[in-house]
């Protein structure tokens, strides 16, 4: 038995004698390792390693809830004790469940990595070939802002004394990513861009080929202008489209739904898209960075269509929304932290991706805007009325083609709106080191705020 | 928390390989963050954080391990791991460790670690209650209250041996407002470096739910904001999050050192028009981000940034000053032991000015009143910024005319500090979370009402 088994165990026990039952234990370890380059040095290193174990447990059928990143005896005494006055307080319509779990789990295969193998040398090496392959593209290319690696990986065990004791990789296989952003002078004009790219494999991140696409981009946006202000056709590339699911996915939560911070309450079975859309939550995913075999709760994970062909199926649940909507959990429960109430998120969430390349999309658009970065969305973007005004950048688009840099716009719209108004959904699927992913969308039309009135 | 001993074993150890500078961040925090919504306390989660963090700098490259462990063989190791990652530096001899505290100007009077939570619950239902009350068309309320006692150790081979207690207490009331078809939302968000006294008399829970509903309901009512660019008078308070965004952040030596901010070598050269004076002020007693001493152990200060349009200071953490050969200004600050420090905000803010509030709208023809703001962003390398109007009006010949929702204002920093053409006479401050390079941070935005001749406004 391990310390941290031995830790767990007189918790529980502690627990119990403390009259907290059913109890739950939540623990996380994790490592890190993170450098960059700026300018030809290494200017930044960091090694971590974090631990962080939360209770929650039920006195009277009322849930309480504590965590701590200390592992001594008056940690214990802290827990037990706040998990009680805690729970004298909960008020709670329904209570969170402790679940005693289900009879089998999905298998997943864990994708190999190389974290391990990979010595600090090489991934330092890794970064300084980046900016330099970078520098090399065009002497537009002003400065670096930073070039980066990072990798990680984890561990989270969930034990409670119902019974369940499970053990899953955060995020499974662990995770590098490396990346670099840039700045581009011309005359007056400063263009800022950057390119980054996760896998498992450091190996498999190409220095070379992200300091070139950064560097591309990056010189591509020099010159940059408004366009004047009306309403125009648009596209949103995948790195843009993706932050705006990501930002609007709590409207699929059926905890916001009963809260009423969804308008998709009771709304399962109707039309709330375009024929083209289909929006998948899927954690059994091969080699998806969110994906698991159970979830916060212990339930099952399983792959679902939240929209399917325009039509809503089904919101994500967890236990609690479940029972009070009388379905079955979608094994979408998640934690806030180790130590915070249980909630609702997606796993792997993503547009199902359609048959049209990016270039195919705008071709088909002929003329418009194609978006590829969207800024200030954690507060232009507001997930409770779906109302987004949000800067821009991107590139005008003639006959099909990108006729020129486009910069210090807003596009404004509604995200409820802009799923029936979806166009094209692209083939371009991405997902980029995390559990939301997107192809490019064609989003038909959105209001622009530029020159003029 | 620390043995000096241990501590100066474990600084040691950091710079055997040749670094020339060495820190250890040690801190415990406990926090209690209460939930209520639909009208029950859903839920309460008790917090204890608990960790290290050990810099070492070989000239201006920073290594920075962090852990939980912070036994003495916890700390050790991690100086191990720091020190590997330098392999020939110029080394340093550390100093003897001289303790001292910081002037405490920030008096807790009633530490939220001695207050039941129950109590810390009744101000939410207080604030419940208002908001609910002031219209049936508010149809949730969600009220959140959050406290931190964070102990902290910092010690460095300078000398430096200090510890302090940060106090930090703050109430949030999010409404929406619904008519089935269409929601819109309103929020308040005060707090303070105070202990559980933050409700005698500073903050009312009643009028911040009832504000929080107010602004809901009346933006339920609004139209789409037009968009364009117009002139914008932008009140106080929160509004001050637009010299945050357009200008502070700029003025961080995070992008300054590198040559990566718009306001690179512009000390003591025109940025803003006459009008404007701005302050990054981390002494005002018991504000949000007020600090006795930075996450770097050095007292906290009063910078003045801009004087009538010229800038005078840059905000400058220790690895900031050695790139750019100046001294530090107490700035430096982190989320946790998790971040190494960087330069960041504290309690900033446009001073106050001359002009007469009702005059600036009455002449500013047609544009936005912008009385509410949400948060914002910044690319300090552009200067572009965004942030969002969560209550704006809209304004015709002078006149305040209908209210106005889904704006955004955008534009670039340099440009936009020269076209504030009226700065008014009374600055108040509000608080909110700054996300950067070394975390989430309190930090407190300020301004008196402003206007700004034309910004692009982004609606539809």
């Amino acid at each position: 038995m391990s310390r941290m088994d031995e830790f767990i165990a007189k918790l529980l026990a502690a627990a119990e004698e403390a009259g907290i039952e059913p109890a739950e234990v939540c623990y996380a370890e994790s490592e890190s390792f993170s450098a960059q380059a700026m300018e030809g040095r290494i200017d930044r290193y960091e090694v971590s390693a974090s631990r962080k174990l939360g209770l929650r447990g039920a006195v009277d059928g009322k849930m309480g809830y504590a965590s701590t990143e200390a592992f001594d005896d008056s940690a214990i005494e802290m827990l037990v004790g706040a998990v009680r006055e805690s729970a004298v307080l909960s008020e709670a319509e329904e209570q969170d469940e402790i679940f005693a779990g289900d009879a089998s789990y999905p298998e997943l295969t864990s994708p190999e990595n190389d974290i391990d193998e990979v010595t600090a040398e090489e991934k330092l090496a890794l970064i300084l070939e980046m900016e330099k392959a970078a520098k090399a593209v065009d002497p537009r290319i002003d400065k670096s802002r930073g070039a980066y690696i990072a990798t990680g990986r984890g561990r989270e065990q969930i034990v409670n004394s119902r019974g369940l004791n499970l053990k899953r990789e955060t995020p499974m296989g662990g995770m590098a990513s490396a990346g670099i952003f840039l700045v581009g002078k011309d005359g007056d004009s400063t263009a800022t861009g950057g390119k980054f790219k996760a896998g498992r494999k450091v190996r498999e991140l190409d220095p070379r080929i992200i300091g070139e696409e950064a560097a591309e981009e990056t010189v591509s946006r020099l010159g940059g202008s408004p366009v004047s202000s009306g309403v125009y056709r648009a596209v949103i590339r995948r790195d843009a489209m993706r932050p705006i699911l990501g930002t609007f996915c709590g409207v699929f939560s059926a905890e916001n739904a009963q809260q009423k911070l969804s308008l998709l309450a009771g709304r399962e079975g109707e039309k709330i898209a375009a024929d083209c859309v289909t929006l998948m939550d899927d954690p059994l995913l091969p080699d998806g960075f969110a994906s698991t075999s159970f979830d916060a709760e212990g339930s099952a994970s399983r792959t679902k269509k939240i929209i399917d062909g325009g039509v809503l199926t089904t919101l994500l649940h967890n236990r609690k929304t479940a029972k009070k909507q009388g379905v079955e959990t979608t094994g979408n429960a998640s934690r806030s932290g180790v130590g915070g109430p249980i909630q609702v998120s997606p796993t792997n969430f993503f547009f199902r991706p359609g048959e049209h390349d990016l270039d195919t999309l705008l071709s088909d658009m002929d003329d418009g805007l194609l978006i590829t970065e969207l800024g200030g969305l954690h507060a232009g973007a507001n997930p409770v009325s779906g109302d987004f005004s949000l800067i821009a950048k991107g590139y005008l688009v003639v006959n099909g083609q990108r006729a020129r840099p486009v910069e210090q716009i807003t596009i404004a719209g509604n995200f409820y709106q802009m799923l029936k108004e979806i166009k094209a959904v692209g083939s371009d699927l991405e997902f980029l080191g995390g559990g939301i992913g997107s192809p490019s969308v064609d989003v038909g039309s959105l209001s622009v705020s530029g020159s003029g009135r | 928390m620390l043995d000096r001993n241990v501590a100066a074993d474990v600084l040691a150890r950091a710079i055997q390989t040749g670094g020339d500078f060495a820190e250890i961040f040690l801190e415990d925090r406990r926090g209690q963050g209460l939930t209520l919504r639909s009208g029950r306390m859903e839920s309460v989660r008790t917090n204890r954080s608990h960790g290290a963090g050990i810099r070492v700098f070989d000239g201006t490259r920073a290594i920075y391990v962090y852990t939980n462990d912070t036994s003495p063989e916890g700390l050790m190791h991690c100086a191990a791991q720091a020190a590997a990652a330098i392999l020939e530096g110029a080394g340093c001899k550390p100093v003897g460790f001289s303790h001292w505290s910081a002037a405490r100007p920030q008096e807790i009077r009633l530490f939220p670690t001695d207050v039941k939570a129950a109590r810390k619950a009744e101000k939410l239902r207080a604030a419940d209650a208002a908001a609910r009350a002031v219209s049936p068309e508010i149809v949730q309320v969600s009220c959140s209250y959050a406290d931190s006692v964070q102990d902290v150790l910092i010690c460095n081979t300078e000398g430096v041996f200090v510890t302090d207690t940060r106090v930090r207490s703050r109430l949030r009331v999010a409404a929406v407002a619904s008519d089935g078809h269409e929601n819109q939302t309103g929020s308040e968000g005060p707090g303070a470096s105070m202990g559980f006294e933050l409700f005698d008399g500073r903050v009312d829970p009643e009028a911040c739910g009832r504000n929080a509903a107010e602004m809901a309901r009346t933006m339920l009512h609004a139209e789409n904001c037009p968009a364009g660019v117009y002139p914008v008078v932008i009140d106080g308070g929160f509004g001050g999050v637009i010299f945050h965004e357009a200008c502070g952040h700029s003025l961080e030596a995070t992008s300054v050192a590198y040559g990566l901010s718009e306001f690179t070598g512009k000390l003591g050269q025109q940025i803003a028009a006459p009008c404007v004076s701005a302050v990054d002020d981390g002494t005002i007693p018991n504000e949000w981000g007020s600090l006795h001493i930075d996450d770097e152990g050095m007292p906290t200060s009063r910078l003045v940034l801009i004087d009538k349009g010229i800038l005078t200071n840059y905000m400058i953490d220790k690895l900031g000053g050695r790139r750019m050969n100046m001294a530090p200004t107490g700035s430096g600050r982190r989320e946790s032991y998790e971040w190494a420090p960087t330069s960041r905000m504290r309690n900033t803010f446009i001073c106050a000015g001359q002009d007469d509030e009702n005059e600036m709208i009455a002449t500013m023809g047609t544009g936005l009143y912008a009385k509410s703001m949400g948060g914002g962003s910044v690319n300090p390398a552009t200067g572009e910024f965004n942030f969002a109007v969560s209550e704006g009006y809209w304004v015709e010949d002078g006149k305040i005319v209908r209210p106005v929702r889904g704006a955004s204002l955008i534009g670039k920093g340099g440009e936009v500090l020269m076209r504030i053409d009226r700065v008014g006479r009374n600055m108040t401050m509000a608080q909110g979370m700054c996300g950067s390079a070394s975390g989430s941070i309190p930090t407190n935005v300020g301004q008196p009402m402003i206007r700004v001749s034309s910004l692009t406004v982004g609606g539809k």
